[in-house]
């Protein structure tokens, strides 16, 4: 069949004939279906002019019974992303769905797509108002469950939640970030301890006295990493890592950052954090089905999300650890020099990057800073002697100096916010995560996972 | 008559092509564009398909696979959100870990996965359509996701025993269901004759029990080594019972007066398997390979006395570099991977399965599909989109 080949029409055109098709004449052959029972017909297909003369403009298929179809050329359309395309063309008529006839052959195939005007032509798009509609409907539900009934849902769980449930959460939680933040291997990142180092934290926490209204004991860790970043889990762990303590200048801003984590705990926002992800990861893995990179987007997505949550958590951390700084007359402003520091050295978070970062910029907490300290007018002392602040510094081992230039450049890897690494749970599933409460220029996307050491 | 055989016309190359440019398209809209993807990929795998010349046609469309995952969101984020929320606080208050709001969550979800998959095939059946006539799938997505739970949870409990009711049993409830036109499927046959296809996989499971248990009773070691060869035994028994039970279950379809024959083959099923994999492995290798030269080949062109300079104090450099060209190779190869798996997948796995199934299969009695007419079409307009979004439509 395939070396039969388009015939010119019967009647020789007056004018001249159309495009050049393939020089022998004979009958050409084509496979028909008519969408209505299921015969496969063998038509014979004729280009053909219109009644009066002129150019070709319509196929004639003449079927097995001897009835004939016209089908225009411009109406012609061939089906797209079709297998063995040059070897054989499927066409259909437009707006009249259910026929189809099949040529083969590679020269045919040539022929017909020279002759028919609007193979490829597109149908016009239908239902787009409601398509419109449907992805309104679609955004503002998904917006309400994570903006509106996620966190006010997480809310109230957050406080009905037992201790010793969040204490499971946050244990859990901690193992898979002590994992993850190991670049050595696969065993936890080491915790810091030392007699005289383990003895001035907790000289600090007995002078910050903040730990009364705490639903269960506060479990403070440092963690031998550079980071410069601090956060409290669920049940109340409170991680500090030994990049903080170096970057600090005084045992002030340590107990600063200190007071403010425990601001979280009493809080209840790791928990409350943890819950709300699990509500909202969810319910974003839906949105992205079943798009093969979609790990990726989702937890860029997540801590889009997170941000938006946390910042009013953040501030009232920030209130909360001005009130115990002052009572304890330590200097309340010390939080804010820790910042204003932090900023001069590594610029702060703006545009674009400030969406991803989890905490209000540091101008404000500056400012918030300075406020209290006005506002307090007590006359501070330092937290905890020189000696235990001595101690404090070696508490993972090594001299450092404690120059700030030491851990200079290594601020700007601050990962996305810790808590991002044990996010990374699939998506359609409750994941757990802290409320990450750094105090570092965290989650700076453009700077976060940068480089390894 | 004598039987149609199925011709299979599916290039590598194309599909290669086709593959590759719709999943770059489909990360660059952040996944929009996947909708586009599976329906060009669903013609052209279709169009190859050609049981007595005849090509298989798919006429599903982009657009409404999208407003069925948009109906789909609407109706599931709620479910999802706030099922899992609190899943997750009862877990850990009650039970003091998550693994709890884990299992209860898939459990929670398992119904719906089936729904949405009965949904996804009847959608996908009244979109095909072969000699002009439409396929199609009877409603029936509840009863399909409680009997797909019942006989999952048999087959799980009875250790696989009771794989083959299962099998057999979900695929009669689907086959039985299914139109070709004016016709109606039948499946014949019984549960009981899928142990046949079955028997390398107990054969795998006992060669692993007697050298545990030899091992156990005569404390003595080395009849462990016998376990290694239950791991290919395994890779077999899969291919094995997807030629067979295949096989099996195609030669007792009906279709009026119409029947079927195919004869898939155990060993070109692991063969594709094996070969896809390892071509795929070394795609990859070939492409991280010539991405090297291609740097080597970079700096050689730009070799000058500052790069040298540069390389030579590479070490105290690194830093200098910024950091946002790591975080942009990191994502760039990230994506490229799934791009690539995904498309070399198709070009060496997915379409020499497809071909050799297709071209193994016949139509026996084919005058008989002389008498069929067609059905109306089924409008269906939320298409697969539970499927979709609970990524369990699989690729296509």
């Amino acid at each position: 069949m395939s070396e039969i080949i388009l015939p010119e029409p019967p009647p020789p055109p007056p004018d001249p004939p159309g495009p050049p098709g393939p020089p022998d004449s004979d009958r050409l052959f084509a496979w028909f279906v008519d969408g209505i029972d299921a015969r496969w017909q063998r038509v014979e297909v004729e280009l053909s002019a219109p009644t009066g003369g002129g150019r070709p403009d319509r196929l004639r298929l003449t079927l097995p019974d001897g009835s004939r179809l016209d089908w225009p050329l411009s109406d012609l359309r061939a089906l797209r992303d079709q297998a063995g395309a040059k070897q054989s063309i499927v066409l259909r008529q437009d707006g009249r769905d259910p026929a189809r006839l099949m040529l083969c052959g590679a020269e045919i195939v040539a022929h017909v797509r020279s002759v028919a005007p609007a193979l490829d032509r597109r149908p016009p798009v239908e239902n787009l108002g409601r398509l419109l509609k449907w992805s309104v409907a679609a955004v503002a539900s998904v917006a309400l469950i994570i903006f509106g009934l996620v966190p006010v849902l997480a809310a109230q769980l957050a406080m009905l939640l037992p201790p010793e449930g969040e204490k499971a959460l946050g244990d859990a939680t901690l193992r898979q970030i002590r994992v993850a933040l190991n670049e050595a291997g696969a065993t936890p990142l080491p915790a810091c301890s030392s007699r005289e180092g383990d003895a001035a934290l907790l000289a600090m926490r007995g002078r910050l006295n903040a730990e009364g209204e705490l639903p269960y004991p506060l479990q403070l860790h440092v963690l031998d990493h550079e980071m410069i970043n601090a956060f409290a889990l669920p049940g109340g762990h409170v991680v500090l890592f030994r990049g903080l303590i170096d970057a600090a200048q005084s045992p002030d801003e340590v107990a600063a950052v200190l007071a403010h984590e425990i601001g979280h705990v009493a809080h209840r926002d790791p928990t409350r954090g943890a819950l709300r992800t699990a509500g909202s990861i969810g319910v974003l893995g839906l949105l992205l089905g079943d798009f093969a990179g979609g790990t990726v987007v989702l937890m860029m997505a997540q801590s889009l999300i997170n941000a938006s949550y946390s910042q009013a958590a953040e501030v009232k951390a920030d209130d909360f650890a001005y009130g115990v700084l002052t009572r304890a007359e330590v200097n309340p402003a010390a939080l804010g020099h820790f910042f204003e520091r932090l900023r001069e050295e590594y610029g702060d978070a703006e545009g674009i990057v400030a969406h991803f970062a989890s905490h209000p910029t540091h101008e404000e907490r500056i400012r918030a800073a300075l406020e209290a300290e006005a506002a307090a007018g007590i006359s501070a002392t330092p937290v905890i002697p020189d000696s235990d602040w001595l101690a404090l510094r070696r508490i993972c081992g090594g001299t450092r100096s404690g120059v700030l230039e030491d851990v200079g450049r290594e601020v700007g890897e601050t990962p996305g916010g810790t808590a991002e690494a044990p996010r990374k749970g699939g998506k359609g599933r409750a994941g757990e995560a802290p409320a990450d409460t750094g105090v570092a220029p965290t989650g700076n996307l453009d700077q976060s996972g940068s480089k390894k050491d | 008559m004598t039987p149609l055989a199925t011709e299979y016309v599916g290039e590598r190359g194309v599909l290669f092509r086709l593959a590759l440019k719709a999943s770059v398209l489909t990360v660059l809209t952040l996944g929009i564009y996947r909708f586009w993807m599976k329906t060009r990929l669903r013609r052209y795998y279709w169009s190859a398909i050609r049981p007595g010349g005849a090509p298989l046609e798919y006429t599903g469309q982009p657009l409404e696979k999208l407003l069925g995952f948009l109906v789909a969101v609407v109706v599931m984020a709620f479910y999802i959100g706030v099922v899992n929320l609190i899943l997750m606080f009862f877990s850990f208050a009650l039970f003091q870990g998550n693994v709890t709001a884990y299992a209860l969550s898939f459990i929670g979800v398992l119904p719906i996965i089936f729904f949405a998959q009965y949904r996804a095939r009847r959608y996908i059946l009244a979109r095909t359509r072969w000699r002009g006539i439409r396929f199609g799938l009877e409603p029936g997505a509840w009863g399909y996701a409680w009997r797909a739970m019942f006989y999952w949870a048999l087959a799980i409990a009875t250790l696989g025993l009771l794989y083959p009711l299962k099998a057999f049993r979900l695929e009669k409830y689907l086959i039985d269901r299914t139109h070709f036109g004016s016709m109606t499927f039948q499946q014949g046959g019984r549960w009981t004759m899928l142990y046949g296809p079955l028997k390398h996989a107990f054969y795998a499971i006992a060669v692993l029990a007697v050298s545990i248990g030899a091992a156990v009773l005569s404390d003595n070691e080395t009849w462990l080594a016998l376990a290694v060869l239950a791991a290919p035994w395994a890779g077999f028994a899969g291919a094995y019972w997807r030629a067979h039970s295949w096989r099996l279950l195609t030669d007792h379809k009906e279709l009026g007066e119409v029947r079927f024959r195919s004869t898939p083959r155990a060993g070109r099923v692991l063969g594709i398997w094996l070969l896809g994999g390892f071509l795929i492995y070394l795609s990859v290798l070939a492409i991280i390979f010539a991405l090297l030269i291609g740097v080597v080949a970079l700096l050689a062109a730009s070799a000058s006395v500052e790069m040298i300079e540069f390389l030579n104090n590479l070490e105290e450099n690194f830093d200098t570099i910024p950091a946002w060209i790591f975080t942009l190779a990191g994502i760039g190869i990230y994506f490229s991977f799934f791009l690539l798996g995904s498309a070399l997948s198709h070009t060496f796995i997915t379409l020499p399965m497809a071909a050799h199934f297709a071209s193994q299969t016949q139509i026996l009695n084919p005058e008989a599909l002389a008498g069929i007419d067609q059905r109306a079409r089924d409008e269906f307009a939320e298409a697969e989109g539970f499927a979709d979004a609970l990524d369990v439509g699989a690729a296509l």
